[in-house]
């Protein structure tokens, strides 16, 4: 075994692109992530798996005659950092090049992390025993209800993650983050006619976290409005999307204005800026400096400061959402979303609109509500739209019984453009995310 | 040309036996009923072209171990990465936790475990093959399907390779080692006519060497099948909504069963009788036309494995036997608590992961029609092809999403159609399976699945089925 070597994860990455320049490298760029993370199973009131664990990851990019190497470890020893950096600079040799390719110029931007609220000093005191009891607690509450008969259990979890980004222009800066978790999934009914869902909150924060008793309501509630579900015909029907699934439509909408798929043409919103790609009340951003927020960080994955770019502006297509590579190949500019080589969301989310929930369900005459879909059906090449769901069925601006085996089917493209009521329930559960909405037609096929 | 043989375990740990006696011995120093260390060494290589250019090429090292506590029904689990004594011990500590015993156990000595089975051999280790060769590979792919058709704009073509070597000790005495490739080229096609752009997909593998390409698909044909599946879709029609018969193409439909059956007959779903399988074994859940099995040992498929990721020899296990449950797939945790066999469906994405319950390679047992009996039987009907994907609630409700397909009128193939949603329920459709073909084939070799969390590669087939109704999303 061998001795423990205690690393300035700083003085690494520095050290390592040094070493990659005296090799040969034109450009380096090193990443180093240190995380920490518990995470606790509970079902039926007992521990079932208990994780503890620390580790250290590393990746890198050698850019060499305009070519590039990738390359990463989990094995951060001196030997096998430096056989890979020299690895990777032979390897770019067989790329072929790429005039696009390249690390972003250094910023004279600069995000103070602080004010990002990225890390809460409480997440790393609390102790064992007291992350334990949430989970527990929380699955208790739900049980407690005579309508739940099966638990998949709860779940808390957190995880402290430092980042280190450096590279051969000059960029070295590191930022610390904490998240925590506390889900709980529940089964209602009989074995043969049952019916499942769950709840999580995940927060920066722990005391912004859901309590152990909103965690099992809110489940619970998921779970038993699902019970004697019927089957509807096949029909057009406004339907309207809770928070969840409109955030599941923003994920997808997100795919769609990736820079990534645009420069391949894999996106029906190819060549659509300035255009309009939906009506009016239509306004998405991604913010990558809402403080507090999941999808928050002062910088990208290639140490550019993130920003609050309007994605799409009342329904007119006004920025993609690019990492410098795809800027380049789009003669646009990285909007701060680099994820190494592909894009991701800071904080993607439809911008809410005034009207509470419950109005937009007693707006509806007759159609669904949209509450879970399930598999994949989505085609970014078109915006079509075709997946298994689940759904409560409305009458008269009421709901009247829960509906399954059903399947949603329609256009993003048309969707933004049918979007009629916009509600006033935004929360940031997630990276992406949205309020209700309320679409104004949709295939749902049933019998 | 070289010999096809096993691949040679190379010690990356550097962890001597009594070392890891004496880490097991550690892990129980609050009681516990049984640990383990799983050591793991894998090494990845990824090729990626598009726009005609080789655009990156990657390498990844992935070194850790993990160690697992098990005491009751209750685990406890630690890993690192970095191989300090310091280090693990606190990964071995941690684990030990779980346990609340006054008295240490001490685990049984080791002794080194040989099986007489290779169910991958190749002709040289993957990440020892030269990067042109495989950037060769790439390369022919890739213009394949470029120059398949004038309509044909885009291409990305991908080669994944990695080798694990991996470890595992516990404290019965066991101690095994099991290295295995496993390699996917895939290509993916863009056409386009007029406003309309379609995408076809294509890839091979499985845990092979690199000599699968010139042997059983080569890149050229992967290349052209993603570039006719494409302009197929061009001419595509979207489906027809509702309930109506469905005929299931060999080969691709296979992820029905995974997704519709397989995930539900994982032993944890039915021990905490979450599963819709759960009260049902020995009972009738099926057709009598329909047996399932699930076979780890089929050599060089992506989901085989000559030991799973607790060390047990795997086993081909039966679990619809002509429409009667009659098996489930096994770990150690599940199978000591339910008091079954093993089976040696035990797998791990890495060795941050506890095993859990998983599929190999799962099918339907071939039947007796011939597939033109089949879709001569229907009227009316769809006919689903390939699929991107599909999902399953323990409840056994199901859905998956049929990328392209056909129409089937006067009991004929007729026009085809793109993006389907087929969603059921699975022992209402496991019981309306009315005809099985005699054509049982394998889907492509580079299907991944997701269970908590965990990616495992896996595979799975079927012959043509029929399905005598079956609900069909779409826009009518």
């Amino acid at each position: 075994m061998k001795e423990n070597n205690q690393v300035n994860l700083r003085e690494l990455a520095e050290d390592l692109v040094n070493f990659g320049k005296i090799h040969g490298a034109d450009e380096i760029e090193v990443t180093i992530l240190d995380g920490y993370e518990f995470s606790v199973d509970v079902r039926f009131g007992a521990i079932e798996n208990l994780v503890e664990a620390g580790s250290r990851a590393l990746g890198m990019r050698v850019i060499k005659d305009s070519k590039t190497a990738f390359a990463s470890s989990s094995d951060l020893s001196r030997e096998t950092l430096e056989h890979l950096v020299k690895n990777a600079i032979k390897r770019a040799a067989l790329a072929s090049p790429d005039e696009f390719s390249g690390l972003p110029s250094l910023s004279s931007r600069q995000t103070d992390v602080s004010s990002l609220s990225l890390f809460d000093p409480e997440i790393p005191s609390l102790n064992s025993k007291a992350k334990i009891s949430l989970a527990v607690k929380a699955e208790t509450i739900a049980l407690a209800d005579k309508r739940i008969t099966n638990t998949h259990g709860a779940s808390f979890e957190t995880k402290e993650i430092k980042t280190v980004l450096g590279n051969s222009n000059g960029f070295l800066q590191e930022y610390n983050q904490t998240v925590c978790g506390l889900s709980l999934g529940l089964q209602a009914g009989e074995t043969d006619n049952r019916v499942e869902d769950y709840w999580f909150s995940i927060k920066r924060k722990f005391r912004e976290l859901e309590t152990p008793e909103e965690v099992a309501k809110k489940a619970v509630r998921r779970t038993v409005r699902q019970l004697n579900p019927r089957k509807i015909k096949t029909q057009k029907v406004p339907v309207i999307f809770e928070p969840m699934m409109t955030s599941w439509l923003m994920g997808f909408l997100f795919g769609c204005v990736s820079g990534i798929s645009i420069y391949q043409k894999t996106s029906f919103l190819v060549d659509k800026l300035g255009e309009r790609i939906g009506n009016s009340s239509v306004n998405v951003i991604d913010d990558g400096l809402l403080p507090g927020m999941l999808g928050s960080r002062p910088f990208d994955a290639e140490g550019v400061p993130c920003t609050k770019n309007t994605v799409v502006e009342n329904g007119i297509l006004r920025n993609y959402l690019c990492n410098t590579y795809a800027a380049r190949k789009l003669k646009l500019k990285s909007t701060g979303n680099s994820a190494g080589t592909g894009v991701s969301p800071n904080n993607f989310y439809l911008e809410a609109g005034e009207t509470p929930p419950d109005k937009i369900i007693s707006s509806l005459e007759k159609g669904l509500i949209l509450i879970r879909t399930l598999g994949h059906g989505l085609n970014p090449v078109t915006g079509d739209i075709s997946r298994g769901a689940f759904g409560l069925w409305v009458e008269k601006g009421e709901v009247s019984y829960p509906v399954s085996e059903i399947t949603i089917s329609g256009n993003l493209g048309e969707i933004l453009n049918n979007i009629e009521m916009i509600g006033n329930d935004l929360e940031f559960q997630s990276p992406i995310s949205g309020p209700t909405i309320k679409i104004r037609e949709l295939t749902v096929a049933g019998e | 040309m070289k010999k096809t043989s096993a691949l040679q375990f190379e010690d990356h740990f550097h962890v001597s036996q009594e070392d890891l006696l004496r880490i097991l011995n550690i892990s129980l120093s609050r009681g516990g009923d049984f640990s383990e260390i799983f050591l793991e060494y894998k090494i990845y290589n990824l090729i990626n072209m598009e726009e005609d250019i080789i655009k990156e090429t990657a390498e990844s090292i992935s070194l850790g171990l993990g160690i697992r506590v098990i005491s009751g029904e209750q685990t406890g689990y630690g890993y690192t990465n970095d191989f300090s004594l310091e280090k693990i011990k606190k990964a071995a500590l941690t684990a030990a936790s779980i346990a609340n015993a006054s008295h240490a156990r001490d685990a049984t000595s080791l002794t080194s475990a040989l099986f007489n089975h290779n169910y991958y051999p190749v002709h040289e280790s993957l990440h020892k093959e030269p990067l042109e060769k495989k950037i060769s590979l790439v390369k022919k792919s890739y213009h394949s399907a470029m120059n398949y058709d004038p309509k044909i704009k885009k291409v990305k073509t991908t080669l994944l390779d990695q080798t694990q070597y991996l470890k595992i000790v516990n404290s019965e005495g066991l101690d095994i080692t099991d290295v295995r490739p496993l390699v996917k080229l895939v290509c993916l096609a863009v056409a386009e006519q007029e406003n309309k752009r379609e995408a076809g997909y294509s890839g091979g593998g499985g845990r092979i060497g690199l000599e699968y390409f010139t042997q059983e698909f080569t890149p050229e044909e992967i290349g052209q099948d993603a570039a006719q599946e494409a302009l197929l879709l061009l001419g595509a029609e979207l489906p027809p909504a509702g309930e109506m018969p469905v005929v299931l193409a060999p080969g691709h439909s296979g992820v029905l069963i995974h997704e519709a059956v397989g995930h539900l007959l994982e032993a944890d779903f039915n021990r905490k009788k979450t599963s819709v399988f759960w009260d049902k074994m020995g009972k009738k859940v099926a057709d009598s036309k329909v047996s399932i099995y699930d076979d780890p040992t089929i050599p060089h498929s992506r989901g085989s494995y000559n030991i799973d990721d607790e060390g047990i020899i795997p086993e081909k296990t039966l679990l619809i036997n002509q429409g009667k449950l009659t098996g489930l797939l096994q770990d150690r945790l599940s199978a000591k608590l339910m008091k079954k066999s093993l089976t040696g469906h035990g797998r791990r994405q890495d060795y941050t992961c506890i095993p859990i319950p998983r599929m190999s390679n799962t099918y339907v047992d071939k039947g007796e029609y011939t597939p033109d009996e089949i879709i001569k039987s229907v009227k009316k009907g769809f006919y689903a092809h390939k699929y991107q994907g599909g999902q399953v609630e323990d409840s056994g409700k199901f859905t998956f999403s049929v990328s392209s397909g056909n129409l089937i009128e006067g009991g004929k193939l007729t026009a085809p159609v793109k993006q389907a949603t087929l969603i059921g329920s699975n022992i209402d459709i496991l019981n309306k399976i009315e005809m099985i073909g005699s054509d049982l084939k394998f889907g492509l070799q580079t299907g991944t699945c997701g269970k908590e969390g965990q990616s495992m590669p896996v595979s799975d087939g079927c012959p043509t089925l029929k399905i005598s109704r079956m609900t069909v999303g779409g826009q009518d």
